[in-house]
This record gives structure tokens, C-alpha cells and sequence, in this order.
């Protein structure tokens, strides 16, 4: 089994079913280079902070709630949107970070 | 409703963002850039089989595992700690002496993904779609794979709802081999039916 594999169950596992990464027919969609970003910088984050996934996947749910898609805005577009939300949102709490500008 | 999060926008403000936050965490030594580097190359690329594998050899060793995953295939996957997101249904057919499984998707590109990680562009191309299902006994020489006029080929239609797995027949001469040596010869495409696994290639690998 390779760490991969792993690595994207754990990840899959600690996203749940309410906050799934956006897929298509099981390959990860990043439409631009920054959602990867996006999502490396919260996994990375989260490590070096010792936040849990529990905690962030809180803050990402609030933030799918209050972020609906634009009008022509796409599911991952508007996942990865909500996805930095909650990363700034959990970091600031822990005084990680001045308000964002 | 004042919160400024109820006015989405566009890609490029994201982007601005990102790379802002990026660079804030760097400051603060929270996030490298390479260490972020590493875990998006961890994602983005290709998950492998490994696990379907690793449920195959499982079944071929542990025959009441076998029963539990031709029954309840989801819950069989899960016992392992596989699973996905998506929520998909999964069916595992096994094939036998007199019948030959593969998997298609006659409609777009579903896959039982969980397990067998991304598809291969093959899987996806029209041409395997339409005639997977039109002429499988033709499709399966081209892979390489000839079976005996006696042998029954099932082709199972996948969907957003079903997704199948064939689990193989176990190679003969293998029953000294242990669980990963066997997990070692259950290729992709063993599982999608389009080969079947043999014992030498094991002494390839």
C-alpha cells in the first residue's frame, strides 16, 4: 500500500461525508494551482499546529453554510473558497493570525 | 448578513488569497513551501490499486471474507479501512472457472475509485465503452487475455450508483505465498477484468 493511498483515506476519513473533497468520478478536481495550495497549506497547518481535523472540518462547515456558490462559480472553485475561510478562521482563533485583510 | 463571505468571489481574488495566507504562514514558519509542495504532490497524483488488491488477497485467504465481500461488498472494503467520500455502492463479482467478469462504464467514466485509485485513460475512451460491451470476448484479445468458448464473459455496466470489482480467480501454485505476496500479483486490470492475475509474475515483479 502505497502512503498515498493512505494519506488521501486519512484525509477523506477526517473530511467525512458532510464536507467531501470536490471530485470528479474520484480524481481530485483543482480547476487552478491555488486550491491545490489551498489544500496543502491546511494540512500542513494543521499538523504544525496541532488543530484536529474535528476542529477544522467545524470551521469548514460553518463556512460552506455562509459561502453558497456564485452564479458560473464551480463546486471546487467555491469549496476551496470556503476551504481558506476556514483555515483563516481556525488559525485567527488561535491568535495565529491578525484578522485577515 | 454583513459578513463578507456571503459575496463569493471570483477565482482570481481566491487566488490573491491564497498566496497571501500561504505567504503569512511562511512568515510565521508555520507552512514551508516545500513541505506544502510535498502534500499537493501526495494528492495530486495517481492513487494506485493497492488496495483493491490488498481486499483480493484478503478474499483468496480468508474464505469467509470472501463471503462478505461477494454479500456486503461495502462493509467487506470498509473492515479493511478502505472506503470513500462519495458514498458509492459497491458489488464485487468473482469469477470462475466458467464465468469471466469486466467492468465498464458504458456511460461516462465511473470506477470503483476507493480502491482501485484513478482510472486508466483506456477505461475512459469511447471505444472500450461501446464495444466492452458489443464484442468482450474481442476486447479481452486485444488486452491479451483469450478465454475458452466454455467460458461465460459477464460485463457489468458501473454508474454513480453501483460501481463493481472483479475479484480473480486465485493463480494456481500459489498456496505457500503469503497475503502480500499474493496482494503483489493483482494488477488493475485484474480488477477490472480486462487480465487476470497469474503466479509468474510474481518472479517478474
Amino acid at each position: 500500500m502505497s502512503a498515498q493511498t493512505n494519506e488521501l483515506a486519512t484525509l477523506d476519513r477526517a473530511l467525512g461525508a458532510e464536507t467531501p473533497l470536490p471530485r470528479d468520478n474520484g480524481e481530485l478536481v483543482f480547476e487552478e494551482p491555488w486550491q491545490g495550495r489551498a489544500l496543502g497549506m491546511g494540512v500542513v497547518a494543521l499538523q504544525r499546529t496541532g488543530a484536529s481535523w474535528a476542529e477544522f472540518r467545524r470551521h469548514l462547515v460553518a463556512a460552506i453554510a455562509a459561502r453558497p456558490p456564485a452564479d458560473g462559480e464551480s463546486a471546487a472553485t467555491a469549496y476551496y473558497g470556503a476551504w481558506l475561510d476556514a483555515l483563516e478562521g481556525l488559525l485567527a482563533e488561535r491568535d495565529l493570525l491578525e484578522q485577515a485583510d | 448578513m454583513t459578513h463578507d463571505h456571503h459575496h463569493p468571489r471570483p477565482a482570481s481574488t481566491l487566488e490573491l488569497r491564497a498566496r497571501a495566507l500561504e505567504a503569512l504562514l511562511a512568515e510565521r514558519g508555520l507552512v514551508s513551501t516545500d513541505a506544502i509542495d510535498a502534500v499537493v504532490a501526495l494528492y495530486e497524483h495517481d492513487v494506485g490499486p493497492q488496495n483493491g488488491a490488498t481486499v483480493v488477497a484478503r478474499a483468496w485467504v480468508d474464505e469467509r471474507y470472501r463471503e462478505r465481500l461477494l454479500s456486503a461488498a461495502n462493509e467487506a472494503i470498509g473492515e479493511l479501512g478502505f472506503g470513500g467520500a462519495e458514498g458509492d455502492n459497491m458489488v464485487v463479482v468473482a469469477n470462475t472457472p466458467a464465468v469471466h467478469n469486466m467492468i465498464v462504464c458504458t456511460l461516462c467514466s465511473c470506477y470503483p475509485w476507493p480502491v482501485l485509485g484513478l482510472p486508466p485513460t483506456w477505461y475512459k475512451s469511447p471505444p472500450y465503452r461501446a464495444r466492452a460491451v458489443a464484442e468482450p470476448r474481442a476486447v479481452l484479445r486485444e488486452f491479451g487475455l483469450e478465454l475458452g468458448d466454455e467460458v461465460e464473459i459477464r460485463v457489468w455496466d458501473s454508474s454513480a450508483e453501483v460501481r463493481y470489482l472483479v475479484l480473480p480467480m486465485r493463480p494456481a501454485d500459489t498456496e505457500a505465498w503469503s497475503e502480500k505476496e499474493l496482494a503483489a500479483v493483482v494488477t488493475r486490470d485484474c480488477m477490472i477484468g480486462t487480465a487476470v492475475p497469474t503466479a509468474r509474475e510474481q518472479a517478474i515483479a
